[in-house]
């Protein structure tokens, strides 16, 4: 999957370079709006994250030319505006997602795979990982071929863990993705805690391994390998 | 005091004195011209009798003892003041008199004319009345025109007065004052202008520099967030130095929550926010809670919602969302294990009650910036300002009390 990184800010742009490049996607990158615009007009994406403050022009208007274009890209906007009219603009002209800065790797990762997911209609729709596979349209979760039921919180932890395997996700990533802003309120995390205790079991109880590991100190990650 | 009350103490003053000078100088003048015209008469009258008793050679008759006397006896001769008893009027009444001597048959006799001054008082009398009256009339006139004055000529003042009150530095459109003839006013139109500009072009100066720093504080709060997730990420991370890492991770998160607070107040304080709708906080309240359903359960929280009836805000959406969940969010964040969580809902208000630590010193000080009850929490101190200045953007107003019988806190906006 093929992705353009359009940021202005080298460290960032690095940052998110590497973090989905370990992903396996095929990244590119543009620092300025005139590098931006001549890679959107050559080269097909199957996404773009675009930084609305660039040196030498708007990345609103890069929605507008890869709308103008009828181009198949997800369109993911980041901006350290957090201007509400600069949300609800982005998203009228057509963008899939709006996301301000800061924000977590984690999250931007699962917001990509979901403007994905939902654009590519002839590909593959389930995510699988060892013996699960889940399918988001349809909220199934199976482990080895069976169906597990679970919580919509469960099932919202389950699938943020799914779309960053091999990733340590804090804790304040993973309240921040399932709660929202109420999450700024949990001074301590021993509610998420309880949750990943329910879902590991229901998994294990399904016959597949433990597959969320603490990570001490930092956060949980999804193990790949034994 | 009103300009009008002042000028009018000073005009009675005023008035008072040259009143009290001019009547003085009119009671003497006045009497002085009677005196001198009585004397006259006499001096008249004093001549007609020499010339009839030259020609009669007699002494005239004495048909009123009070005007001519004629006595053998000598006395002073000239003009006098004297007192006579009057049986008609019953009292000493003033008298004016001249004394001569005349020879009649070899004879010396002394006459003394008089005449009565009781008329001049009354004439006196008289004059000081028009006087006080004049002065009354011309006071009360006084008055009169003032307030005239002060409605006619000091409208552009009212005027301008009003304006200013109006005037909000956040309105993009510039103070506007009525143009005036009077010199003074237009003086103080051009004057207030000109500080309007000044006081506008530096308030907007400092709210792009606001919007700038917020803009700037954002992307390096970015990196730093971005980076340290990456660091987290590396298998062979010495376990040494997981911990800072962590609380890095956790003061950056801390710092860009601090930054959007701060944000968001100053965006209120600017009112930045200016599309309103009607809002159902009932619906809203309702909403939220079942968004802190893990939180309520986490402390084993059973909230209690009673909607005596629906309470519709005109406000911005973002902002009623940003104030029922600051309000309950506190309410659950401070509350106990176990605790109580009654939300109250009327026409009017929206009263939400916790159960919580008991509290020292004045409740309404933790509406203040970075005011926490709990110095230790990770949290900048910032959701009670922040609902409150929504309240007060909105003409509500929030209050916060403690009962110390069972250490309930209560929350309450009013609309």
């Amino acid at each position: 999957m093929k992705v353009l990184i359009v940021e202005d800010e080298t460290p960032l742009r690095l940052s998110l370079l590497d973090y989905l490049r370990h992903d396996g996607y095929v990244c590119e990158t543009a620092a300025n709006y005139q590098q931006a615009h001549e890679k959107i007009k050559l080269y097909q994406y199957d996404c773009v994250l675009v930084d609305l403050t660039l040196p030498d022009g708007n990345g609103l208007d890069l929605v507008r030319t890869l709308k103008a274009d009828n181009s198949p890209a997800g369109v993911l906007i980041l901006s350290a505006r957090d201007g509400l009219d600069d949300k609800i603009q982005g998203l009228e002209l057509g963008a899939d997602d709006y996301l301000a800065k800061p924000f977590h790797l984690a999250e931007l990762n699962a917001r990509l795979r979901a403007i994905l997911r939902r654009r590519q209609f002839q590909g593959q729709r389930h995510l699988a990982f060892r013996d699960l596979m889940v399918w988001p349209e349809q909220a199934l979760v199976l482990v080895q071929e069976q169906p597990v039921t679970l919580t919509r919180k469960e099932y919202d932890l389950l699938l943020f863990f799914l779309t960053n395997p091999n990733r340590v996700l804090t804790k304040e990533a993973i309240a921040e993705h399932i709660w929202g802003d109420a999450a700024d309120m949990a001074d301590s995390f021993d509610f998420i805690y309880t949750h990943l205790k329910n879902l590991r079991k229901k998994l294990q109880d399904a016959g597949a391994d433990n597959y969320i590991r603490t990570i001490y100190g930092l956060g949980y990650k999804l193990m790949a390998e034994e | 005091m009103k300009l009008l009350t002042t000028t009018n103490r000073y005009y009675l003053a005023l008035v008072t004195v040259l009143f009290a000078v001019g009547t003085g100088a009119l009671y003497i003048g006045i009497q002085h011209a009677l005196i001198e015209e009585v004397d006259e008469q006499l001096e008249l009258h004093h001549g007609f009798l020499r010339q009839r008793i030259r020609e009669t050679g007699a002494l005239p008759p004495v048909t009123s003892p009070s005007e001519l006397t004629i006595s053998r006896h000598p006395r002073p001769a000239g003009l006098s003041d004297t007192l006579i008893y009057d049986p008609t009027e019953r009292s000493q009444v003033p008298f004016r008199e001249l004394s001569f001597s005349v020879q009649v048959r070899g004879q010396r006799y002394w006459l003394t004319l008089r005449k009565s001054l009781i008329e001049t008082s009354e004439v006196l009398g008289v004059v000081l009345g028009v006087m006080f009256t004049v002065m009354g009339l011309l006071f009360g006139s006084l008055v009169l025109l003032n307030r005239w004055l002060s409605r006619w000529l000091w409208a552009p003042f009212h005027r301008t007065l009003a304006s200013l009150r109006r005037y909000r530095l956040q309105q993009p459109q510039a103070l506007e004052l009525p143009a005036t003839p009077i010199d003074e006013f237009s003086e103080l139109n051009q004057a207030l202008a000109q500080l309007t500009q000044r006081v506008t072009a530096d308030y907007r100066a400092l709210k792009e520099f606001t919007e700038n720093a917020a803009h700037e504080t954002q992307t390096p709060l970015a990196i730093m967030q971005a980076q340290l997730e990456q660091l987290m990420q590396l298998p062979d991370l010495p376990a040494a130095a997981a911990s800072p890492v962590r609380e890095l991770y956790r003061a950056t998160l801390r710092l860009s929550r601090l930054h959007q607070a701060l944000t968001l107040l100053s965006k209120i304080e600017n009112r930045q926010f200016t599309d309103a709708q009607p809002v159902r906080l009932d619906a809203l309240v309702r909403d939220k809670l079942g968004q802190l359903q893990d939180f309520l359960d986490a402390q084993r929280i059973e909230p209690v919602l009673q909607v005596a009836a629906p309470l519709s805000v005109t406000m911005h959406p973002l902002l009623a969302d940003s104030l029922v969940s600051n309000l309950l969010q506190n309410a659950v964040k401070h509350n106990l294990p176990g605790g109580q969580l009654h939300v109250q809902i009327d026409a009017r208000t929206l009263e939400i009650r916790n159960t919580g630590r008991p509290l020292a010193g004045e409740p309404m000080q933790l509406l203040g910036r970075f005011r926490k009850h709990n110095a230790a929490s990770d949290s900048p101190g910032l959701g009670l300002s922040i609902a409150q200045q929504i309240c007060a953007h909105y003409g509500g107003q929030l209050t916060y009390t403690f009962n110390p019988v069972g250490a309930w806190h209560t929350l309450r906006v009013g609309f």
